[in-house]
């Protein structure tokens, strides 16, 4: 038995960390290893697909998970004739809950995921942006190079209509250049603080005068850009927002700071990762030129990512709770329902708190939030829009060959669980279920089991 | 080792197992037992927190001093539109509440705070606010938090501090011991749940129990789940028979502390609420926004110690107005203004030194364009700490600091 403990506590090797995992007897390949994969890559998977991947191993199921980044036609075609008929209405929430909906059904979950990743990095709220089809613009291009080129997904955004409204960047003139975009680049989208001077965004603010936003769309004004020359983080030149950009990018703290990022994101909350650790990704970025995709699988296939330093150390988000439990049972709801009570628990898609996206981990759990959890189970299990397999949970779970209320949990554990359910819980949940006669005994027996602490792990 | 499950204060101690649950027992002996110091006064801290970075400029404006006439072509206040409070100086003409309020005595208005070495991301100066240290200072709890710790006695069943509001839990209330309850909203505040008994009690029972994983998580969501569940059950005990003396104006910021009036009415005895209003980031067409978010906040808090006044609680409560920074003294292109630093915070109660406290920061002395402090925001909370919750302020600010006169000696 390892002992957790220590190994948190001891320092993490960075070449072991980033080397190909090898199942062992401490760290098996199985059903619930695989739920983890699944779990992080993107929101869950059901019991049929986990015991595919226990058969395929941890390599190659990382790698149908990386190969399914693009969906099928068809249903790129349903997606957008849906998001169209969300336009129409003008409410950005509609937008919200067709993003739930593309969670709950996309084949391609890491895109997904990796998507919902930029818009927590990116963070754009329709609250300002006032603008549905500005807001579907820029979702579609984090969409785009959500596993794409980092250096590339920055100069677009730079010049995407909704993050320039949402930074009160639409107009910048030479006279008196906003720094606002500047800095928050700067800070929050490239480099991280202490990396940069006041004096570099001042400097970086004079590139941005001349680009603006105008009858919803970007467009540079050479009358209002300041030609004279600029000293950026070192460099000088009569530079441009685009060569703005490209120096910032280039920095070498860049890398790591997006690195660091995709690490929390993936693999623990806890500690923040150090430097050392994510020198080799950061190495590995920059040499592949800044491509996403290449780090997510080594952080995928990885040691680290598989070790107790990762397995049950994350919170998970609104989304991931909501979204995980319904795919997982192939679940599916009234997403405008719950895309607003995920904006309750707080994450609204589409709404997030503040340019620096949603901190995550301890800060998703309050007591207000952990209440609205227990109830959004409660609501999902009672409302008649929930169809768990396109039927009712009890026929599902049936269909699934949990019968009895141990087969019930052991389904639980095996699929939504990262953390085991201490074997006092199981007691009491069994004795609430009773004999199963009653379907609302066994709903307040899956309901009272994802009220427990650990179902708020992933 | 053994956890009494009814105590809040339940610990995170990691031990080395697997999952593990413990019922029953006794608290740890090296808890602080009372520490009821300052408690039996029933002295409450409101905190109202303004985020984004409130202009100071164009909130307590030195409406005659041409180096700001200057740097505010089109935003400047004029004098005629100004609510004098000295000559030369007035309040930004939608704080109506605020000049009611200093009229009677019952606000401070402690002029050029700020720290040294201002930092311009609203983010870590936020947090600097919250938690009196620097990033590099690896900061895991705030200035409220470490004082809750300090003086939470292990019986005290009522939430230790409340937040009221859908924002993350301010960093200001953290500890590595005390769990703070956020609400949204009342009739939400709630485990539903089937309207079985036997649920509620299996719930309450199961998230009670300590988690011996060494997962620190977990530990964390465990004590929080059971903080959540008792929280919700005193303040549904509570019963809420309280009805505003006068119409809050219809404002989230005044929704938010007229929970907070209701909470106090009800006979919770929760010493510390944090609230939040957003959007004081004002780069781009400043003038209307700033009016009716200045209003906001001057109206709400003027109702709410009206409110509390009338209730007798008057005496009890103090509100405590802050910026995690002023703006640039020039303004934009936009019509608004960049981050900058210094700026005015308020004190409200029936229990203030009335009036200005520190002169207005000096326009022609900026440094990169923006007005230095002098008075340092932990001379604020120092005197909070010391002269209004009667306790040791070093602790939970991290060092020692000369409170400024703000409120009056107990």
């Amino acid at each position: 038995m390892v002992n957790n403990e220590v190994f948190v506590n001891s320092h993490i090797d960075p070449a072991w960390a980033w080397s190909e995992f090898q199942p062992s007897d401490a760290t098996p390949w199985n059903i619930r290893t695989a739920a983890h994969l699944y779990r992080r890559a993107g929101f869950g998977a059901t019991k049929p697909q986990l015991t595919t991947a226990v058969e395929a191993g941890p390599i190659a199921t990382a790698e149908v998970i990386l190969n399914e980044t693009q969906e099928p036609a068809d249903y790129l075609v349903e997606m957008a004739s849906l998001a169209n008929s969300g336009l129409a209405t003008g409410n950005p929430k509609q937008l919200s809950a067709w993003w739930a909906y593309r969670m709950l059904s996309t084949p391609a979950q890491l895109l997904e995921k990796t998507t919902l990743f930029w818009h927590g990095h990116f963070a754009t709220s329709a609250e300002k942006v006032q603008d549905i089809e500005l807001m579907l613009a820029q979702n579609n291009l984090l969409r785009k190079f959500a596993l794409g080129n980092f250096a590339g997904l920055l100069q677009e955004i730079s010049r995407d209509p909704a993050m320039l409204i949402y930074l009160d960047s639409a107009t910048n003139r030479k006279a008196h250049p906003n720094e606002n975009f500047a800095r928050e680049i700067m800070e929050l989208f490239c480099l991280g603080e202490g990396n940069y001077t006041e004096q570099d965004i001042r400097e970086l603010a004079r590139c941005f005068t001349g680009w603006e936003v105008k009858r919803h769309r970007f467009r540079f004004n050479r009358y209002q850009h300041d030609t004279t020359s600029k000293t950026i983080l070192g460099k000088s030149g009569d530079f441009g927002g685009e060569e703005g950009v490209q120096i910032v990018v280039s920095q070498d703290s860049a890398a790591e700071f997006i690195v660091t990022k995709l690490v929390n994101f993936f693999v623990m909350d806890e500690p923040w990762p150090t430097s050392e650790l994510v020198a080799p990704l950061a190495k590995e970025l920059r040499e592949n030129e800044m491509q996403i995709a290449p780090v997510v699988r080594r952080i995928m296939t990885s040691n680290l990512f598989y070790s107790p330093h990762a397995v049950g150390r994350k919170v998970r988000s609104p989304v991931e709770f909501a979204i995980g439990f319904l795919r997982t049972l192939e679940g599916s709801t009234n997403t405008f329902e719950l895309s607003e009570t995920m904006e309750t628990l707080g994450q609204g898609l589409l709404y997030p708190p503040s340019v620096k996206g949603w901190d995550g981990g301890r800060t998703w759990i309050n007591s207000s939030t952990l209440l609205g959890r227990s109830n959004l189970i409660q609501h999902l299990l009672n409302n008649n829009k929930t169809r768990f397999g396109r039927t009712s949970l009890p026929e599902f779970l049936s269909s699934a060959n949990a019968r009895s209320i141990d087969e019930i949990i052991e389904l639980f554990e095996d699929c939504l669980f990262a953390v085991p359910v201490p074997s006092a819980a199981k007691d009491r949940i069994r004795q609430l279920a009773g004999n199963q006669q009653d379907p609302r005994q066994l709903n307040e027996a899956v309901h009272a089991l994802c009220t427990l602490p650990e179902f708020q792990l992933c | 080792m053994l956890i009494n499950p009814s105590t809040r204060r339940q610990f995170l101690t990691t031990a080395a197992a697997s999952s593990v649950m413990t019922f029953g027992g006794t608290v740890p002996a090296f808890l602080r037992q009372a520490a009821a110091e300052g408690r039996d006064d029933g002295r409450i801290l409101v905190v109202v927190e303004m985020a984004g970075g409130n202009d100071g400029l164009n909130t307590v404006v030195p409406y005659d001093n041409d180096a700001y006439r200057k740097a505010r072509p089109k935003l400047a206040i004029p004098k005629s539109d100004v609510l004098t409070i000295k000559d030369g100086l007035g309040l930004n003409p939608a704080l109506s509440g605020f000049a009611d309020l200093l009229q009677d005595g019952r606000l401070t208005i402690v002029q050029g705070v700020g720290y040294p070495n201002p930092n311009r991301s609203h983010f870590e100066s936020m947090d600097i606010w919250h938690t009196c240290q620097r990033k590099e200072d690896n900061r895991i709890d705030g200035w409220l938090g470490r004082y809750l710790a300090e003086t939470t006695a292990t019986d005290f069943s009522d939430p230790a501090a409340l937040h009221i509001g859908e924002d993350q839990q301010p960093f200001a209330l953290m500890s590595r011991d005390i769990r703070v309850s956020s609400i949204r909203s009342l009739d939400q505040f709630r485990l539903e749940g089937n309207d079985s008994k036997q649920f509620r009690q299996v719930v309450k029972e199961l998230s009670d129990a300590r988690r011996e994983s060494g997962n620190d998580l977990l530990g964390f969501v465990q004590s929080s789940t059971s903080s959540a569940i008792v929280a919700s059950e005193r303040i549904e005990a509570a019963g809420m028979k309280y009805q505003p003396s006068k119409p809050y104006p219809q404002n989230g910021l005044s929704k938010k502390l007229e929970t907070v009036a209701k909470l106090i009415s009800s006979g919770l005895k929760t010493p510390v609420y944090y609230v939040q209003i957003n959007g004081f980031d004002t780069h781009a067409q400043q003038a209307g926004a700033h009016t009716s978010l200045l209003r906001q906040v001057s109206d709400s808090v003027s109702a709410f110690i009206g409110d509390m006044v009338a209730h007798g609680h008057g005496d009890r409560v103090l509100c405590l107005c802050f910026s995690e920074f002023g703006r640039r003294v020039e303004e934009n292109a936009s019509e608004g203004t960049d981050h900058g630093t210094a700026g005015p915070m308020f004190l409200a109660g029936t229990q203030v030194n009335p009036g200005l406290i520190g002169e207005h920061p000096n326009l022609n002395n900026l440094k990169d364009g923006d007005v230095q402090h002098h008075t340092d925001f932990r001379q604020i909370y120092a005197a909070v700490l010391t002269r209004w919750l009667s306790c040791d302020a070093e602790a939970a600010l991290k060092g020692r600091f000369t409170a400024v006169d703000a409120i009056k000696q107990s």
